[in-house]
């Protein structure tokens, strides 16, 4: 499915990690596997540091402390901020909304609309997308997109297919109208049939968690895991992006006349080193282009890793110039989904700590 | 499809010197399912096939891996 938008920029960059630095040799004797064959997974998917809250911190905690750095910062001013999109799949509570306590822990104003999104790695997309219909609207001056998730929360200690590689973060991104009218291509596709393949079985009103949800089982390959904690088919998820996303990318590419030569970056979600090099070695681009490093220096952080790719690796440049980058985000759903869009002269471009 | 290059590239994921046709892959101290992520990779890669982990996980011989892959092919 095709989208297009014309005069909308993203105009700030924001990125919050928990202090909190977990390390892969550190972490590796809790899984029942030989040193050597982790320390091969270390060296071939990129597992090194990340960053995890500690327990009970939520996802609004997040977002409220990276709002008040950007406010005291007067980088955008609390009256300024029309809509608050939150995309996240780990929310405070079923309900309210997220984005409702979020706004009434900052007292933000009630002229505005407060949206959750239940989007997984897709979700950078899926929310500039959002931000930009609602730019259409005269009353929306800026929007506030965040993308947060405490996925480590749900994550067994014991397998080692999963709790290595999860990260948590919250980016945030100002999104505006831009005065160069320029087009904006977006392509997007979703397979609720393969919904099962990234999976958080329990804990929802299908299957309530309960003291047998919590149990961990061998679940195989030395791994222990529970109902209540997030399940990944990781043959299924690789041979997934690496089907679908390549042709998503080039047939977006092909129809806004854009060659992969003329696209300054590809910034890409980062489920492992391996799956983005992956990638990039089947669409021919040059890993220069295409940054791969998030997963080793923080975790894989959800839909907060594209932000993060752009605040670590494209910090000065962002700031500076604006450049031709094509965003591709790919995971739970599932949902698959790309943007080409220029990028930066941004107000801002960080990572900040939470404390 | 090349077979002794496959036993090669089979052989590099294993980390030996060599992979016979008949050789159990469970025969192998390495085959677990970073070894088998990095199969159905090279799978992808080199012979253009999707293949799941539960389909590499039921094949017993290496010779049996090579046929499945070259099945895919077709």
């Amino acid at each position: 499915m095709r989208f297009t938008f014309r005069g909308k920029r993203i105009s700030g960059n924001l990125v919050v990690v928990p202090e909190n630095e977990r390390s892969f040799v550190d972490e590796m004797k809790n899984f029942n596997f030989p040193e050597a064959r982790s320390l091969k997974l270390k060296e071939v998917m990129g597992y090194d540091k990340r960053r995890i809250v500690k327990s009970g911190v939520c996802v609004s905690d997040l977002a409220v402390f990276g709002l008040r750095h950007l406010f005291e910062a007067g980088l955008i001013r609390p009256d300024e901020v029309d809509a608050l999109l939150l995309v996240t799949q780990t929310p405070d509570h079923f309900m309210p909304a997220t984005s409702s306590i979020i706004q009434g822990r900052l007292g933000l104003k009630q002229d505005m609309l407060c949206l959750d999104i239940n989007q997984a790695c897709a979700g950078y997309v899926i929310g500039l997308m959002q931000a930009f219909m609602l730019l259409e609207q005269e009353s929306v001056r800026k929007v506030v997109l965040i993308n947060a998730d405490v996925l480590s929360r749900k994550a067994s200690a014991r397998d080692r297919n999963i709790y290595p590689l999860i990260g948590d973060a919250a980016a945030i991104a100002i999104v505006e109208r831009d005065v160069e009218d320029s087009i904006i291509h977006a392509s997007l596709k979703a397979d609720g049939s393969r919904a099962q393949a990234l999976t958080i079985p329990a804990g929802g009103l299908r299957l309530p968690s309960t003291p047998e949800t919590a149990v961990l089982e061998d679940v195989g390959d030395n791994n222990l895991r529970a109902k209540d904690h997030l399940f990944m088919d990781g043959s299924t998820i690789f041979n997934f992006v690496q089907t679908e996303v390549p042709q998503l990318i080039e047939g977006l590419l092909a129809w806004a006349e854009i060659s992969i030569g003329t696209v300054n970056y590809f910034l890409c979600h980062q489920p492992n080193r391996f799956m983005v090099q992956k990638l990039a070695d089947k669409m021919k681009i040059p890993y220069a282009k295409m940054p791969s490093n998030v997963v080793e220096h923080f975790g894989n952080n959800g839909s907060a890793t594209i932000p993060t790719v752009m605040a670590f690796n494209l910090r000065e440049r962002l700031l500076h110039e604006r450049l031709l980058v094509c965003l591709s985000g790919y995971g739970g759903g599932l949902v698959w989904a790309a943007m080409l869009l220029k990028l930066g002269k941004l107000s801002f471009n960080n990572i900040i700590e939470y404390k | 499809m090349d077979k002794p290059e496959f036993y090669q590239k089979l052989a590099e994921i294993l980390d030996v010197e060599e992979v016979k046709p008949e050789d159990a892959l469970k025969s192998f101290d390495v085959w677990d399912s970073l070894a088998i992520l990095s199969v159905l990779a090279m799978a992808d890669a080199k012979y253009g096939v999707s293949i799941k982990a539960e389909e590499i996980r039921s094949v017993v011989s290496a010779e049996d891996l090579a046929s499945l892959v070259e099945a895919k092919q077709k």
